[in-house]
């Protein structure tokens, strides 16, 4: 018998790039990374680059489905055959770009003809710094109006022309009129996807994040891009400053005096660990060196994290004896200094 | 008695899943049309000539127009959580960035109560309030039904009349806020980008070199007056 099933023995963890305990995560973001790099308009010189460029899309829907990664990991690609449907491919290209496909071209207008362009949706992106310490895959469902034909026609092509007419013998008159020609009826239809939106690490508040002619559509032209706006929400514990993370710790006035040993959260869940024997003041600042965030376009370039420290004192009042205790420990002259400290 | 708990808990179940299929969720962005008239909500750089003279909004008959186009407010609430009924947002108008407003003015053509869009870059005040009134049993407001908007401050519907503008807003609906729940104030979302709940917990897509994280030992931390 013909091995004819080796045609479909592909390795789809190979195919992109990661061991076969990936997270999806880290599966939509080297499918994004490699589609990119593979796309055929970017390799037309190669005439295998459609067929690897099918393999990536093939290998993202197997293993972005829980159910279909499970039968792929047990029983290999014909397993996933076996369970039929699997000729409805769908290019996942466009959910990670948008609809448009020429690449690399730059300009979407051709040189000297102006193609009439849709408006541009321009939407906020709400992220939190978790997700821009770590990076995430945001989905949104993108239902838009696209224009399909009906019956009867409509007026397209709309311009003003001049009309000469005459008046009499040797008279004319030039008149501006509307000129259009007669098209078919468009009506507009809602027809939904899903868009994956990727948050790279370490990214911009103001960062935009474009989906290619995802817009709005324009009747007798192209749609409009459709562009998300990175809008970082403030976090209760840290503050961003560029590569840096900034916050405030509060210890006992005990901890600050004897020295302490603590430990808290990152944004990722691992421990940061202060610890210190001196005498720590109100103010005191510590820098954390590599617990910042990553940096946009070189991950492993990595800010800091600067703790500053203030005392929280005891309220009430100290006993005689306490404060007999209190003179002896600390033995101070009660002297004072007094400035402008604005 | 048992078959009754277990159905119970089944319908239960059922609902929390159904609930959350398709819900409008935080931060959504989104058309909303009128389910009498089918005209979109809608605003633009033009002022009212009367009343309190901020911007317009107005019911567009268009399909294809970017300035239809309305996000809830993602600042009170988690991106992706859906809208329960009868909690309140904040509705943003995408191109211009003003908020959804009414206050005590009278609308142009009905003289009902005044639909502005209002407030500089996110400020507002409680006039931004809208309550989502569902119409039917859900907990939550689903994209396939219809709701009512009822601002806040008056207890009044957002509402179309059916007045329409003349120049420059050629057929333009006049949209107002009205007393009474009736047909003319249900609306419904259609285009737009909607937020998914995030169903998988965080994890990281960083380009580490190292996996590890360097060891932080006391000895690498400064103190600011012992360098």
């Amino acid at each position: 018998m013909i091995d004819v099933l080796f045609l479909f023995r592909r390795d789809f963890y190979k195919i992109l790039n990661l061991p076969r305990t990936a997270t999806l995560n880290q599966i939509k973001k080297n499918y994004r990374k490699l589609a990119k790099e593979l796309h055929p308009d970017k390799n037309k010189n190669d005439p295998q680059a459609a067929e690897r460029f099918q393999d990536l899309g093939a290998a993202y829907e197997a293993l972005s489905d829980p159910d279909k990664r499970k039968v792929y990991d047990k029983h290999g690609e014909d397993g996933l055959k076996q369970q039929g449907g699997g000729d409805q491919f769908h290019d996942p290209f466009s959910s990670f770009f948008g609809d448009f496909f020429h690449f690399g071209g730059g300009s979407r207008d051709e040189g000297q003809h102006h193609v009439p362009r849709g408006g541009d949706l321009v939407v906020d992106l709400y992220v939190t710094l978790e997700e821009v310490y770590n990076g995430n895959f945001i989905e949104v469902v993108r239902a838009k109006p696209v224009a399909k034909q009906t019956s009867g026609s409509r007026k397209c092509n709309c311009r003003m022309e001049m009309r000469t007419t005459q008046m009499g013998p040797g008279r004319f008159q030039m008149m501006q009129e509307q000129v259009c020609d007669e098209c078919p009826n468009i009506k507009f239809v809602t027809e939904e996807k899903v868009l994956e939106i990727e948050v790279e690490a370490g990214v911009a508040d103001g960062y935009q994040i474009p989906f290619l002619a995802e817009g709005e559509p324009h009747v007798e032209g192209e749609p409009g891009d459709l562009k998300f706006v990175i809008r970082i929400q403030k976090h209760a514990r840290f503050e961003r400053k560029n590569n840096d993370l900034y916050t405030n710790l509060t210890i006992t006035l005990q901890d600050a005096l004897n020295g302490f040993d603590i430990s808290f959260p990152h944004l990722d869940g691992h421990n940061v660990t202060i610890k210190r024997e001196k005498i720590t003041w109100p103010g005191a600042r510590i820098k954390k060196k590599g617990e910042g965030l990553p940096q946009h376009d070189q991950n492993n370039i990595v800010g800091d994290l600067y703790v500053t420290i203030d005392v929280d004192f005891p309220k009430g009042e100290l006993d005689n004896t306490q404060r007999e205790a209190v003179k002896n420990l600390l033995n101070q002259e009660s002297k004072h200094r007094l400035y402008n400290g604005i | 008695m048992n078959i009754i708990v277990q159905c119970s808990f089944l319908i239960l179940l059922f609902d929390l899943i159904s609930s959350n299929q398709d819900a409008v969720t935080c931060s959504s962005t989104f058309k909303l049309i009128n389910q009498q008239s089918n005209d979109r909500l809608h605003s633009h750089d033009v002022k009212y000539g009367s009343g309190s003279g901020q911007q317009s909004v107005t019911g567009t008959p268009n399909a294809d127009d970017v300035n239809s186009y309305w996000q809830i407010d993602g600042n009170d609430c988690e991106r992706g959580t859906p809208i329960k009924c009868d909690s309140t947002v904040r509705l943003i108008h995408v191109t211009t960035k003003k908020n959804l407003h009414s206050h005590n003015f009278a609308s142009p053509l009905s003289h009902n109560q005044e639909v502005s869009a209002y407030g500089e870059d996110g400020a507002g005040d409680e006039g931004d309030q809208w309550r989502v009134v569902c119409t039917t049993r859900n907990d939550y407001w689903l994209r396939k039904d219809g709701i009512r908007l009822q601002h806040v401050a008056t207890g009044k519907y957002l509402h179309i009349t059916g007045d329409t503008y003349g120049r420059p807003i050629h057929g333009q609906k006049e949209i107002c806020c009205y007393q009474y729940a009736n047909s003319q104030n249900i609306w419904k979302v259609d285009a737009g980008v909607y937020m998914r709940p995030s169903t998988e917990p965080l994890s990281s897509t960083r380009d580490d070199q190292s996996n590890s994280r360097p060891q932080s030992s006391s000895n690498t931390d400064h103190f600011d007056d012992e360098l």
